[in-house]
Order: structure tokens, then sequence, then C-alpha cells
């Protein structure tokens, strides 16, 4: 593919030295190819121009003309008794204008870039001509993307469902942020509008007196990241133990205990946690259990349990939760990272261990000079994959907290978080439950933010370790 | 890496945006063989209000049309005999009249609705303390077909409960959605469960719990208006007014972490006070009438229902106070039949049909007749606790905060704050403006 620079080029000097075709062809696409002698193409790119631009004045621009305010008519409606229907007024819908203008852009930069690439691809067909050659017939125009040019063909679909379903959205997400959507101003019956930079301000603590936003935010953001890491740590660790004793050769039928393992991946997630949030619940079988044991007792007797609290808050107080839900994470996650594990470490070099035990390594120094080393460079980048999925880890803390874990500290309660929240478990229950998209859309881009720079910075920081490794 | 971290994103903004709808099951009726009985089956009614309702009724059932209508899961059977006999009743104005049914609780209806109104049903259940925010946010129609009629055959406070700025916006469906305590009456006696020290006190030495949902504004609402304070609505309508920081805010924190601590005391959510109603830890609770059968289930002949106890407050007994609960049908203003919606939502609420919910479902009528004609344990306790009990109206802020401070109660006040700040922290929360 050309670089961006080489493709304007490529334009301009084909605009320049194009002839009359060439250069109406920018315009209006099909004159150029039926300056060309290719009249299916022509018909082909014209209705495609036609339908962009159909869209565009039907639908783009009475949208952009009011994107700047994001519509000015309040809905209204009126009873009409004869009928018994509702009269509505013709009103503006905000989200429709944000996002119909959103598709716009996308749309007119499309156009824009086709338009360039018809006028390059006329003066190709300029030039084949000038040189006294026949340019192609459609059928053979269509042969050339069935074989050399299949690539084209293939990428096609994939890159227009990442337009259409990563790139727009990410597009009105984005601009949300911009904007006061939220509970008071939503549309159908309410306008929102833009507020610049407002939302991140009430972010990082501005926004008055009485908003804790800034405040949750640093205590929200802390939490993500330590359990992020201690999230893909611990089970990276657990899966490379198990791997490792299932692997022995002294561990007898390791088959059965691989397969015992894996019956946890087999049960659903979201079924799993459920469960065994009742078990931990604060009148639970676990509390039961603990209490019958002497466990509780001990506990308050050690000082690590409130003498007012007759059971164990493993999923309500702040630090029993946190600690609570890592250990779980442990046992759900364990499993998956014990499948990578057991691959990788039967993928070790045989004579590499071979070599340590003659030169009288025992298995602890082996493990940690060559297993470990050995894991880390294979695993690295997908380390960094699990640590941004755990970042992302909606499931495990959701499921094991909603409705049970209720925070003790008035400031995180104003701004709707919980202790023990992730940024995208706080950002859906702002959607979900106090429909304030405004600041949850301030919290996706904060989200993006973090897992980007996160990523870059450890593939750089991989990539020259990789060289150095091998 | 960054596609994949984009559709992450992607992922979740699409998670919130996508609506949730009930699942639904249809039934349809032909026209009656449009001919004969036409005319007198429909006109027999209340006089003047019939008129209108018929005159109603022929426009808007001479086309074709199709309904939705949200309630509660366990309704569904109910709503279909309901939605039967509607199509029975106006079927014959020349349109094929197609209702479809759907389940959602009431307690949860206005997330649905509100996460999209335009896709919400046109009909649906919901509980009043959500009023506010659905007439805020454009999804309920006012009444306006026949409001006269429906205010004066429902109970005063229940209309109240459907009013906002002196309009009706949906049809009283029930009156005893409120909650009160339930009693096991081989334990207790009628004495005893005047006051909340006498039961924790019996409970405590018999090993048993009494329960209520502390951790929780709706209930938690009780100890502080119980001892006079105040909390409602602000003039905008949107925010939320509150004075349990002034005197003796205070000190009932104390007494509710008091209580809190009480061995015969026990703060259970609504979900798990079944399994310790079965497993024969309660002798009795503060709930609502949705736990009555459970209730009845687990102590047979031996359950009985009163309005809530007193409460100890620097020495004194202080009766406990509590929001009055009322589910409401709604009509959604963005149906596409809002005219023949108000029909339905009428007609689901008239005296006969809220009669037969009373004997198929035992929920407390709205309707003056028909209440008068009902009688249960838990509508007498009900009855009984109106006199302490107060509309709900409250603004978008109190939930999260109040929450935080039962909780804090309900830990025994681990950080060890003086009441009078958690009070201050708590008030700052539910009075912090909605819009920043």
């Amino acid at each position: 593919m050309p670089g961006e620079k080489n493709f304007f080029q490529t334009f301009g000097k084909a605009f320049v030295k194009g002839d009359i075709f060439t250069k109406v062809s920018f315009l209006v696409w099909g004159l150029g190819y039926i300056g060309h002698g290719q009249l299916m193409k022509a018909l082909l790119v014209t209705l495609v121009e036609g339908l962009g631009l159909y869209f565009l004045a039907f639908y783009g621009a009475p949208n952009l003309a009011k994107f700047g305010t994001l519509g000015t008519v309040k809905m209204e409606m009126v009873f009409d008794v004869t009928t018994m229907k509702n009269v509505v007024n013709n009103y503006d819908n905000s989200f429709e204008i944000l996002l119909m203008s959103m598709i716009s852009f996308v749309v007119i930069a499309a156009l824009i870039a086709a338009a360039m690439m018809v006028v390059t691809s006329n003066y190709q067909l300029q030039k084949i001509r000038a040189a006294g050659k026949k340019t192609n017939s459609f059928l053979q125009d269509i042969n050339v993307y069935l074989n050399e040019k299949f690539y084209v063909t293939l990428l096609t679909l994939p890159v227009l469902g990442v337009v259409v379903f990563t790139i727009v959205p990410l597009f009105i997400l984005i601009a949300v942020a911009f904007t006061n959507y939220d509970q008071q101003h939503m549309p159908p019956n309410d306008l929102f509008t833009w507020v610049g930079l407002t939302n991140f301000f009430t972010l990082f603590g501005g926004g008055g007196m009485t908003s804790t936003f800034g405040y949750s935010f640093a205590k929200v953001l802390t939490w993500t990241l330590v359990w992020a890491f201690f999230a893909t740590f611990t089970t990276f660790f657990g899966g490379i133990l198990l791997a490792m004793f299932i692997n022995d050769q002294k561990t007898k039928c390791p088959k059965l205990w691989r397969t015992l393992f894996m019956v946890t991946i087999a049960v659903p997630q979201f079924v799993t946690l459920l469960l065994v949030r009742n078990f931990f619940s604060n009148n639970g079988i676990f509390n039961t259990m603990m209490a019958n044991a002497g466990v509780t007792d001990f506990l308050h007797n050690i000082g690590l349990l409130d003498k007012g609290l007759s059971y164990i808050p493993f999923l309500t107080q702040p630090s029993w939760a946190m600690f609570t839900i890592i250990m779980i994470n442990i046992w759900i996650g364990v499993p998956y990272q014990m499948l990578i594990s057991t691959g990788v470490l039967m993928n070790i070099p045989a004579d590499m261990i071979e070599a340590a035990r003659i030169d009288g390594a025992n298995p602890v120094q082996m493990f940690f000079r060559i297993k470990l080393p050995y894991l880390l460079s294979v695993q690295g980048p997908s380390l960094v994959t699990d640590f941004v999925r755990n970042v992302n880890n909606f499931n495990v803390i959701y499921l094991l907290t909603q409705d049970v874990f209720v925070t003790n500290n008035q400031q995180l309660a104003q701004s709707n978080a919980k202790e023990i929240d992730l940024l995208v478990t706080w950002l859906f229950r702002l959607t979900q439950e106090y429909y304030n998209y405004k600041m949850a859309a301030v919290l996706g881009i904060m989200v993006f933010i973090v897992c980007a720079v996160f990523t870059v910075v450890c593939f750089h920081f991989i990539n020259k370790k990789e060289a150095t490794f091998s | 890496m960054k596609k994949q971290i984009s559709l992450a994103l992607a992922g979740a903004m699409a998670l919130s945006l996508a609506a949730c709808g009930g699942s639904a099951s249809t039934a349809t009726s032909t026209p009656e063989a449009a001919s004969a009985a036409e005319s007198t089956a429909a006109s027999t009614e209340a006089a003047a209000d019939g008129d209108v309702l018929d005159q109603a009724a022929a426009a808007a059932f001479s086309q074709d049309v199709t309904l939705t209508m949200w309630g509660a899961e366990e309704d569904q059977d109910l709503l279909r005999e309901i939605s039967d006999k509607f199509i029975e009743k106006y079927g014959n104005y020349g349109g094929k009249i197609t209702i479809n049914l759907g389940a959602q609780s009431e307690k949860e209806a206005k997330d649905t609705v509100l996460t999209d109104p335009t896709a919400a049903a046109d009909v649906f259940a919901f509980a009043d303390d959500q009023l506010n925010e659905l007439v805020k946010a454009g999804a309920l129609q006012e009444v306006q077909l026949n409001a006269d009629d429906v205010k004066s055959r429902n109970t005063p406070a229940s209309v109240d409960a459907a009013t906002v700025d002196g309009k009706l916006y949906a049809y009283p469906l029930t009156a005893d959605n409120g909650y009160f305590m339930f009693y096991d009456k081989s334990f207790f006696t009628e004495d005893d469960v005047k006051s909340l020290d006498t039961m924790m006190e019996k409970a405590a030495a018999a090993g048993k719990k009494v329960s209520m949902d502390v951790a929780n504004g709706w209930y938690l609402y009780s100890f502080y208006a119980g001892a006079g304070l105040n909390l409602g609505l602000a003039d905008d309508g949107v925010n939320t007014v509150c004075n349990w920081n002034e005197a003796p805010g205070a000190d009932v924190t104390q007494a509710v972490i008091d209580i809190c601590k009480n061995p015969g005391f026990i703060s259970l959510k609504d979900e798990e006070f079944t399994g310790k109603l079965k497993d024969g830890t309660l002798v009795a609770g503060v709930n609502g009438t949705w736990r009555a059968n459970d209730a009845a289930e687990a102590w047979g002949d031996n359950y009985a229902a009163c309005k809530l106890p007193t409460y100890t407050l620097n020495g004194e007994q202080v009766q406990m106070a509590s929001f009055s609960g009322f589910k409401l049908i709604g009509v959604n203003p963005h149906s596409a039949n809002v005219g023949a919606a108000m029909l339905l939502a009428d007609f689901v609420t008239n005296e006969e049909n809220e009669e037969l919910r009373f004997k198929e479902r035992a929920q407390g009528p709205s309707n003056t007749n028909a209440l008068a004609a009902a009688s249960s344990p838990a509508l007498t306790a009900v009855v009984d606790q109106s006199e302490y009990a107060n509309l709900q109206r409250v603004g978008g802020n109190f939930w999260a905060s109040a929450e935080t401070l039962g909780s804090i109660c309900v830990n025994g006040n681990p950080d060890g704050k003086d009441t009078q700040t958690l009070v201050d922290d708590a008030v700052a929360g539910i009075t912090a403006p909605v819009t920043q």
C-alpha cells in the first residue's frame, strides 16, 4: 500500500497531468471512465457516488446543519381526541443529529478519498491509452480482483465492518464526552448540547464543592491497576505451578487432573460467579461453615475482624472484598493459564534441561534460570493482553459484587462508585443505573488511554528484550 | 492490539446502548363476526364517563391496533385474562385488536423504559417511586380521557401518588406496595409487636431474629421520618431536600447503629429474606406484600402482620414511619396508539379487574370499592401503617447516599466516625445538585 503522502502525491500528479476526462472524474466519477472507454465501471462508480451524495443531501446535510447546537427544538406532544393519537411537533433529537453527523463525516471522508482514487485510476487509464494499448474490459477487471488483487476483495468486508461497528461508535463515544448527555438531557424528550471540556474538569477534581468524581476516579483507577496486576500475575504463576505439578513425572494420571481443572472452564463463568457470590454472602453457607469451625471467633481474637460483626464480610467490606475477589479470580483464571503453560513448557528444548541437569542444577534453579525466562519470553505479549483484559474484567467484579457490596464511603457513593469498582464496572453502572452517559464516555476514553499507554510501553519494552534473549 | 481495545470499548458502549425488552406472548382476536351484539356490549357501564370512553373506543378501534403491555412475571396469566376481556369488549368496532404481553418487574420498569422510551411498551406497570423520573423523561402520558373518573374511583392517597404538578400521569393499580411488619403470632403477642425493643429482646432470648433491610434508603427512611425529620423533593422537581443532619438526626443514627448491633436483629436484603424465613431464623421482619405468601408459607396459621413498631430514641419511644407504596399503570406517550393504550390502562385498573387482581394475586386494590371488599392481614397492616406513611417523593441522589449511610450503620460504624459527621456526609450527598 502506498503511504499517505505518496497517495496524495500520486493524486496531485494525476490531477495536474490528467486530460479533461481525468480532471472531471473528480466531480462526476463516471465521466472519466466513459471517456476512457469503461462503461460498466462508469455506471457502477457513478451509482456509488450517487448513493453517497443522496445520503449526504437528504440525511447528512439537515443533521450537519444542526451539528453545532445538536438541535434547538424540544419535543412537544398534544393528544388529539378525535384521532386518539399524539400529535408530535417536528422536534430535534440530539442523539440522532450526533449519530447522523458522525456517519456523514465518515461518508464525506470516504467520498473524497474515493474521488481521489478515481482520478488516479483514470490517469492510469489515460496513460495506457496514450501508449496505444487497450484498457481492461469489465470482466478483465473483475478477474484482477479475483486473482492478483484478491487481498483487496478479501479485506473489503472486514474493513467496512471495522468502520461501521468500531470507528463510528468510537467517534460517537468520544463526542458524547464533550456534551451534557445525562438523565436531565435525554433524547428524544430533551436536548443535549456541547459543553466543551467540562466533563474532563469534573473527572479531574473540578465541578464545584459537591462533585466527588475526581476523588472517586483516583480511587477507582488505583484499584483497577492493582487488581489488573494481581489478577494477571497470580493466575500466571498459579497456572505455571499447576502445569508443572501436573506434568511432573511423579504425578499419577495427569490427564484426569487436567480434565478436572478444565471443568471450571466448561461451566459458564457467570453461573459460577453468581453461585460463589451466594456462598460468600454475609449470611451465606461459607460464613456458616466458618462460624461453626470457629474461624470467625479466631479472627475476632486476633483482631482481624471487628467485634461487632458476627460474620466475615467476604464481599461486603472493601479490603475483604478485594482479597476475596482476587482469590476467586485465581480459581477461575488458573485453568486457562495452566493450558497455555503446559503447551509452552512442553516446547522447552529437552537438551537445555538435560544440559542444566548435567551441570548439577537443582529444580529451583532450573525453574528460575530456564523455564521462567523461556515462559516469559514466549508469553510476554499474552501477559500484556491479559493485563489489558483484566483492566476490563467486567464479569468477575460485577457479578461478584452487584447488589451485595455497598460502599461505606459517602464520597464514593456520591459519584456512584464503589471501592471495588473497576473503571469499566463504574462506567457500566453510570450508564445503566444513572444514565450519566457524559461521564461514562469520559471514563471510556480514560480506559482507552490507560490500556493504550500500557500496551505501547510494554510492547516497546518487550521488543527490545526479545532481541537480547534470543 | 489497538483494534482489540477499541473493539472492547465499542462493545462496552454497545452493551450500554442495548435495550432489553421483555419476552412476549401474543393473542389475537378477530372482530367478533362484527354484527348484532355490537352496541349493547360496550355501553352499559358508568353513565357520563362511559360516553367519553365509548366515543374514544369508536375512534381508537376503527382500525387494527396492536398494543404491548408490560407487567410483572407473576402477573402474566392475570394480564392475559384481562387482555382477553378487553379484546372481547372493544373488539367489535371494526378493527382487530392484538395485545402482546411482556414480563417486566414493576420495581425496575423505569430502568428499561428510560433506556429507550420509544422502544418501551405502550402500557406498563411500575412502582410509584419512579413516577417523577418517568415524567421528567417524558415517558408518561398525562391521563386525558377520563381523569376525573380515575381520580374519583381510587383512594385519594393513590391518586396523589400518580400526580405530578397537579396532573394525573398514571392509573393507580394497587395500594399496598409499602412496607410493614410480618410476625409469627405464636412467638409474639399483639402487645409485643408494638415496640421493636421488646421484639428484639424476645427474639434474642430465643436465638431468633427480627429483620429489616437497613442498608437501603427506602427502609432507612422509617427511622428518620419517625423522628420528625424531613426528606422530600425540591421545588425544581429534580433535586432532594433533606434535614437529617439537624437534631435529632445524629441520635437517630446512633439508635439505628444500636439496633443493628442487637443480637435479636438482622439486616437482610429482600432476596435473603425468604431463605431466612424458611430456615426458621426469623420470627418477624419488615417487608412488603410481595413476601406475604412466603411468610404465610413459613409460619402457616401463625402468620400475622401489623403496622411498624416503635423504637427507642434518646430513651423515648418513637413510632417508625414508612414510605407508602403504590403500583401504577402508565401509558407511553411515544405509543403509536396512545388513545387505545389509555383505554387499556383504564380497563386494567377498573374496579372489576382490581378485584380480580386481589382474588388471583392478593394485591391490595387502590380502587375504593374494591378495597372495601378486600381483606387480608397484610392489607390491614398497610391500612394501619398508612397513618404514618408518606408519599415517596425524592430526587435521584437520595438512594446511593442513604444506602451508604444504612450500610455504615449495619456494619457498626467501622471507621468510628462521629454520628453527626455521618449524617452530615450523607446529607451532603443526598442534597448535592443533580446537574453540575
